[in-house]
């Protein structure tokens, strides 16, 4: 990249600690974003795509700084500050995560943010008018036509009136009131704005409206937007890139129309499966993400994906039917947390029937759960399959665990997947691709 | 602005507004500050150069005294107009969407009124009529239209007609066993009820806010020790406090104001800090801290103003626990009886209830529809200053 971003994240991360007992001693954190980098370009749009629990708001709350970021570097190259190179000691002048108070607050005109709820962003005892000329205020503008002028001008821009400056916050819609949130974003003219979710709240007429406001104001305006939302379809319509996120980190990023066509990551593929096609004889079927969605604060090893993964990697020695093999590393997984209720199981078919489970009846019903065939096409696993059985009934869950687990793993709970590039500024981090190309690591893209 | 230059978000020179470090004061404050300077000043005369048993404007002729407690009461009433009347006068939008809400509540409207009354009697009462004087001679005189037994009375000031002394408009409500006038007496109980109902709430509000918002936003051991004390200041025995106080000091108003206010505000303070504890996840408290406002700032002019909205309810309905605990003190004898509280007038009537119930039954109605009024408002109150529920049913 030849031109200087105007924001670059490097390796950022915010662990939320989890302290417990009487002297409040840390027993471990919760990872809500783990070490993710990225660049915007002046001008661009990047959106950042996940579930809802990835570490996208944490992500946007810690590079405006409203959270102190635990690790990395923020570097913002705007307002007056480009063309800076490092200092001697690696630090870098315009690293947000170092501003001081002062640096803070110019920073602060720079860059702003959207919060998602537009009934909760806004103080119901002050007018709206009132609520954007603050920030004209606490920068320092003390005359108060002037802020005022201003404010009704901008209102005016995002398409209200002048005359709703003293009106308040109840009186106006959602859509309404995000309008008057995109105009407080703007009032300090900064180069860049965090949206965390700006439309997910309102109605999908209006979202179109508030998304055409937004694309209007930014080509105005030449504003930078890191466009955050869980919606593949608001993404698409808006963003120049985007890069998605999956449990604290960046698993794929690249050009919006790329991804969209040639997502490389399964999880990627999954994301794009939900949106709904207009064609009814699309033929495309939703992807379902099988297996629970870990928890930020004991990621699964290796890929964290690999847990609910559809193409999870098989063993070279093996070679199965991928749903089967999603089914075995789910099995595996249950039953080594102790989720597999086999007299729950039982109980449910002496209420069907007065026979009584029958062993197989019980097998059976446990391979329907995990989406297991009668007979998978493996003998080799098919016999470990029964074994592991055999010792579930047993009541003997971790040494049914223990059975699988021989046999039932895979690479991608090994190893932590190198970022692949597949065309310029199109990379992913999945174990399939490092296998087909051995390309070597590559650097992160500056 | 007479000239055109045109107002526009991106054609500020941040560079130059930035640095002018002014110190801008709102409307409210440079009046609250223009207001209190010569109070001040004034109380500065009082103290230095007048002597102990002058009165304050002796200099100009007028035999008006101010002690401590005038100071204090006008400086609240200077606090109330700058920061609730003002605010209201300001913001006329919201001050109708509070009346159409308010309104609806018709007993609170009509205590708003009596409380008017009671406010406004009190303020300038003592300036049109002269404070009851002891009169033996005119004693146990009746109200206007009723009568009393010509034997019960030294000397009946209207005409006495078959052996019955009638009320006279000279003395309206009648008079005490000393010849005191009721009706003065109670004109001169709203200055006092009043002046218990502004400093009590000021000084409970003041404590509460700060300490309710300084343990929310301090939190970690902070936070901790302050709620402990306030469960101390919670289950402190303030009745015996007081009568410790009394008994080695001597306690007028201002003292018994001072030690009920100062342990009175525990529940205002937890209060507080459990709502600027939900006020400060919001998202507009997001939105003013992106904006680069210092914490205090934030505090200020969200938070407060958030909360405080919610603890008006509370406050309004903890004045007519001060009115009740000074009346029942006063009808116990404790107290300054050189004090012209209703508890005084009241207590002075209680050994005459059974030939003349005018001296306990007009102060006591009056204290009696008092405490109703500001239980009502405090009720319509809690329904008007809540836009955000409006909204959302909307």
């Amino acid at each position: 990249m030849t031109e200087e971003p105007l924001l670059s994240v490097r390796d950022l991360k915010k662990h939320y600690p989890i302290r417990k007992g009487l002297l409040n001693r840390q027993v471990g954190a919760a990872r809500a974003v783990d070490g993710i980098s990225f660049d915007i370009a002046p001008g661009e749009t990047l959106g950042l795509v996940g579930e809802s629990g990835c570490g996208k708001s944490t992500a946007a709350t810690s590079i405006v700084r409203l959270e102190e970021p635990t690790g990395g570097e923020v570097i913002f190259n705007g307002g007056g500050r480009s063309g800076a190179t490092r200092n001697a000691d690696g630090t870098h002048p315009n690293d947000v995560t170092r501003f001081d108070d002062r640096e803070l607050k110019a920073f602060r005109r720079d860059a702003q943010m959207i919060f998602q709820d537009p009934s909760s962003s806004f103080d119901p005892r002050m007018s709206v008018g009132g609520a954007v000329a603050e920030m004209l205020q606490i920068h320092g503008m003390s005359d108060r036509h002037r802020r005022r002028a201003i404010v009704e001008d901008l209102l005016e821009r995002v398409g209200l009136s002048p005359e709703d400056y003293d009106r308040y916050p109840h009186e106006f819609s959602g859509g309404q009131k995000q309008r008057i949130a995109l105009a407080r974003a703007l009032v300090l003219n900064p180069e860049l704005i965090v949206a965390d979710e700006p439309v997910s709240a309102l109605d999908v007429s209006i979202q179109a409206e508030i998304l055409d406001l937004i694309a209007d104001l930014q080509s105005e305006f030449d504003l930078s937007l890191l466009f955050i939302s869980h919606d593949m379809s608001v993404i698409r319509e808006i963003c120049d890139r985007v890069a998605v996120m999956y449990l604290g980190e960046i698993v794929e990023i690249g050009p919006t129309d790329r991804v969209f066509a040639d997502p490389q990551h399964p999880y990627t593929e999954a994301l794009l499966s939900a949106i709904p096609t207009p064609d009814p004889r699309s033929t495309a079927e939703g992807i379902e993400l099988t297996g629970t969605v870990p928890s930020p604060t004991n990621p699964p090893s290796g890929c964290r994906f690999h847990t609910r993964c559809h193409r999870v990697i098989q063993p070279d020695d093996v070679d199965l039917d991928q749903s089967s093999w999603r089914g075995l590393l789910n099995l595996r997984d249950a039953l080594a947390a102790d989720s597999v209720d086999v007299d729950q199981i039982r109980e449910n078919f002496r209420t069907g029937t007065d026979t009584g489970a029958t062993p197989d009846a019980v097998k059976g019903q446990i391979r329907r759960e995990f989406d297991l065939e009668e007979t998978i096409s493996s003998d080799e696993m098919e016999s470990l399959l029964d074994a592991a059985l055999d010792e579930a009934l047993g009541d003997d869950l971790d040494a049914a665990a223990a059975t699988l687990s021989e046999r039932v793993t895979t690479p991608c709970e090994e190893r932590v997947p190198q970022r692949t590039s597949h065309e310029p500024g199109h990379e992913s981090a999945c174990h399939l691709h490092e296998r087909d190309r051995s390309a070597p690591p590559n650097p992160a893209d500056d | 602005m007479a000239t055109k230059k045109p107002e526009q978000f991106d054609r500020v020179d941040w560079s130059e507004l930035s640095e002018s470090r002014r110190f801008d004061l709102s409307i409210n404050s440079i009046g609250m500050l223009v207001a209190t300077l010569p109070l001040a000043l004034l109380w500065l005369y009082d103290y230095q150069f007048v002597g102990e048993r002058e009165a304050t404007f002796q200099a100009i002729g007028l035999s008006r005294n101010l002690d401590p407690l005038d100071y204090f009461f006008v400086f609240t009433l200077f606090l109330f107009f700058f920061y609730l009347i003002l605010p209201l006068y300001q913001n006329p939008r919201m001050t109708r969407y509070y009346w159409k809400e308010f309104r609806r509540n018709r007993p609170a409207v009509v205590s708003l009124g009596w409380l008017g009354i009671v406010f406004v009697g009190g303020l300038i009462g003592p300036l049109l009529i002269s404070a009851p004087e002891q009169s033996i001679l005119t004693g146990h005189q009746p109200p206007v239209f009723l009568s009393i037994d010509e034997a019960n009375v030294a000397n009946c000031v209207g005409e006495v007609v078959n052996g019955r002394c009638q009320g006279t408009w000279q003395h309206p409500l009648g008079t005490t066993r000393g010849g005191k006038d009721v009706f003065a007496g109670i004109v001169y109980g709203m200055t006092i009820s009043m002046q218990i109902a502004f400093i009590t709430t000021t000084i409970v509000a003041a404590i509460g806010i700060t300490f309710g918002t300084v343990s929310a936003y301090a939190g970690g051991w902070v936070d901790e020790v302050m709620m402990r004390f306030v469960d101390i200041i919670l289950s402190f025995p303030t009745f015996l406090m007081f009568l410790l106080i009394l008994y080695i000091y001597g306690a007028g108003l201002g003292m018994f104001i001072l030690v009920f206010s100062a342990f009175a505000w525990g529940g205002t303070a937890r209060y507080v800090r459990s709502k600027s504890l939900s006020v400060s996840e919001e998202e507009f408290i997001k939105a003013t801290r992106i904006s680069g406002a210092s914490t205090y700032r934030v505090v200020r002019k969200h938070v407060v103003p958030n909360v405080a909205s919610s603890i008006i309810t509370q406050l309004t309905l903890l004045i007519p626990g001060f009115l009740l605990a000074e009346a029942q003190l006063a009808f116990l004898g404790i107290g300054d009886s050189a004090v012209p509280s209703w508890g005084q007038l009241i207590s002075a009537g209680r050994s005459d209830l059974a030939f003349a119930p005018w001296i306990v039954l007009s102060p006591g109605i009056v204290l009696f529809l008092t405490i109703l009024a500001f239980n009502f408002i405090g009720d319509a109150l809690l329904d008007a200053l809540n836009p955000e529920a409006e909204a959302e049913s909307a």
